[in-house]
């Protein structure tokens, strides 16, 4: 056997195992039709009503956050729930597992695979999005620019001004981060449910609840504070159904930004350590119960 | 003493089974000991305990009680891995990718990386057959094909020991011929071999050692050619022999204390026939008109 040197955690064997999981995805039919979808979406709002260039942008950007959020969302739950019982189904795992590859590098690697390939998705979705957005803009600009031909030079200034702030703003790029992180936060949880989910349609039902739940968590957290009151009994079960289940309504910014509501740097920066931070639990927790698993 | 390739002592697996209270005892106090450069066949029935053994052995599985060793290291330590290649019952590997990414990836799960990978990578497309076939994808592969890169990426990071389960399950005559050649080539170059098989006849023919399981309890265990032969018996197979010659040699035991078992002719076996007849169908097949 030639001499090679073991060693307990490797990049490279990580590297291997991410390459490997986004050859794997990006192979899968279901990313390009969710993708297209997404991006048929984005495109199509160009065409939705509109009364006003601000009620427009606001359509615009509500539609095309929205989509961006749902689809990064669903494509998470739908790439993460088959990585682990196919490779168990097919065999792969014992194959891989009886290689020098430690468990938690080989959950890592998929994770990571996941989340460049949202990353990729992200990207392209983003692009597409500020590109209508951009196109659009222009559109309003040149029109105005014709309507007003005769008006005085400050006037056109305000009026492009106004035009300008209702379409590309900074605060598109911390929400579409947000969006990204929420997918990764969804991804890990996936991941850990299915270390011990059998099959991939139990993860994909339990994650649809965990959705559901995670957005509507804290709307009936405050509801039933101010209802029942604050026993110590309905603190401990609302804490740990904060903790079973992630506010996914924390990562809601999109409201915001279509509005037009400054998102505060400290606002994003709680946003994003929350996600990065149920990610790697998730994560954690998932190469926990995949370390002690039978295979 | 030098450590042998793979030591079983006192292992024993027992499967819980939920919401009942009883359990599964897949393996029972079982002791091995499998020596440098053997070819050994677990043998035994479906649900004999086989491949459970197997998976002890590979890490998968953690024993209830007892232990097991890869050339005396712990195989529950991922680096004891580093001297094993692993060939599970019917993989499937990825469908995705082709014979030569499948290679390349686990190549670089084993830390090969560049031109050694590269070389590597020819060397055993070429070993297993499958160089024509190294850009087509393995959803294209017959079952045969998959065995045979199953084998490749069992042998990428040129293992001292190759584990494989049921190697020739499902494949036809002719590959599962192929995978036998391929064994005793790895024994030729000094690689120690554990197999485990139901195919009695195959394990015959390359097995050294043969250990049979039977409800997880090692029932028989040593030399083949020692468990196999029959003491007070002795065969001759002679060729061109006349009628007279064998009817002498007939009365002769007959005049002796000895007694003449069974005299029939010889026969080939059921698979060189099948393999001589099909390779004679594909030669008329191509014959040009």
């Amino acid at each position: 056997m030639s001499e090679r040197h073991y060693r307990a955690f490797s990049f490279r064997r990580i590297n291997a195992m991410t390459v490997n999981t986004l050859t794997e995805l990006t192979r899968l039919k279901v990313f390009y039709v969710l993708l297209i979808f997404a991006l048929l979406l984005i495109g199509s709002s160009m065409f939705m009503a509109q009364f006003t260039f601000q009620q427009e942008f606001q359509i615009l950007k509500d539609v095309s956050l929205g989509a961006m959020s749902i689809f990064t969302s669903l494509l998470a739950i739908v790439a993460t729930a088959r990585l682990i019982p196919q490779d168990i189904e097919d065999r792969t795992v014992y194959t891989i597992l009886a290689k020098p590859v430690p468990r938690f590098e080989y959950l890592l690697g998929k994770i990571a695979g996941v989340l460049l390939l949202l990353a990729i998705s992200t990207l392209v979705m983003g692009a597409a999005f500020l590109l209508v957005l951009y196109a659009r803009e222009q559109t309003v600009l040149h029109a105005t620019l014709r309507h007003m031909s005769g008006a005085p030079r400050e006037q056109i200034d305000d009026a492009l001004r106004v035009i300008r702030s209702s379409a590309l703003n900074a605060d598109i790029f911390p929400g579409i981060i947000i969006i990204y992180l929420k997918a990764c936060l969804l991804a890990a949880l996936t991941l850990f449910v299915s270390t011990f989910a059998t099959t991939n349609i139990f993860t994909i039902v339990v994650m649809a609840f965990v959705y559901f739940i995670g957005h509507l968590q804290a709307t009936a957290r405050e509801y039933w504070l101010q209802e029942h009151g604050a026993s110590w009994i309905t603190r401990v079960f609302l804490a740990v159904v904060a903790l079973l289940f992630p506010d996914l309504q924390a990562f809601n910014l999109v409201d915001d930004i279509v509005v037009g509501t400054a998102i505060s740097l400290a606002l994003f920066f709680k946003t994003a350590v929350l996600g990065i931070f149920y990610t790697s639990i998730y994560t954690l927790l998932a190469a926990f119960v995949f370390y002690g698993k039978e295979l | 003493m030098s450590d042998p390739a793979v030591a079983v002592r006192g292992l024993t697996k027992i499967f819980p089974v939920p919401l009942h209270r009883q359990s599964i005892v897949a393996v029972r106090d079982l002791d091995l000991r499998i020596e440098s450069g053997e070819v050994y066949g677990l043998l035994g029935p479906n649900g004999s305990g086989k491949s459970t053994t197997l998976k002890i052995i590979l890490g998968l599985v953690s024993p209830t009680h007892g232990c097991t060793e890869i050339f005396g290291r712990d195989s529950r330590l991922v680096e004891s891995r580093e001297a094993v290649g692993f060939l599970p019952e019917n993989p499937y590997f990825y469908k995705y990718l082709t014979g030569e990414e499948t290679l390349r990836f686990f190549g670089r799960l084993c830390g090969l990386r560049g031109a050694p990978l590269k070389n590597r990578i020819n060397e055993l497309l070429d070993l297993v057959g499958l160089t024509k076939a190294r850009k087509r994808r393995l959803g294209t592969y017959s079952k045969g094909m998959l065995q045979r890169i199953g084998l490749a990426q069992a042998l990428i990071h040129d293992p001292r020991l190759v584990v494989l389960d049921e190697p020739t399950a499902g494949v036809d005559p002719a590959g599962s011929r192929e995978i036998r050649d391929l064994i005793l080539d790895l024994r030729r170059r000094g690689i120690t071999v554990l197999l485990s098989s139901h195919l009695l006849a195959q394990a015959q023919e390359i097995c050294d050692h043969v250990g049979i399981l039977a409800d997880g309890v090692l029932v028989r265990e040593g030399r083949l050619q020692e468990l196999i032969a029959i003491e007070n018996q002795t065969e001759f197979v002679i060729a061109d022999a006349s009628t007279q010659l064998i009817n002498e040699i007939e009365s002769f035991i007959n005049r002796s204390d000895a007694k003449l078992i069974e005299r029939r002719k010889s026969t080939t076996t059921l698979e060189r026939l099948f393999l001589d007849a099909t390779k004679n169908d594909e030669a008329r097949m191509t014959k040009p008109e």
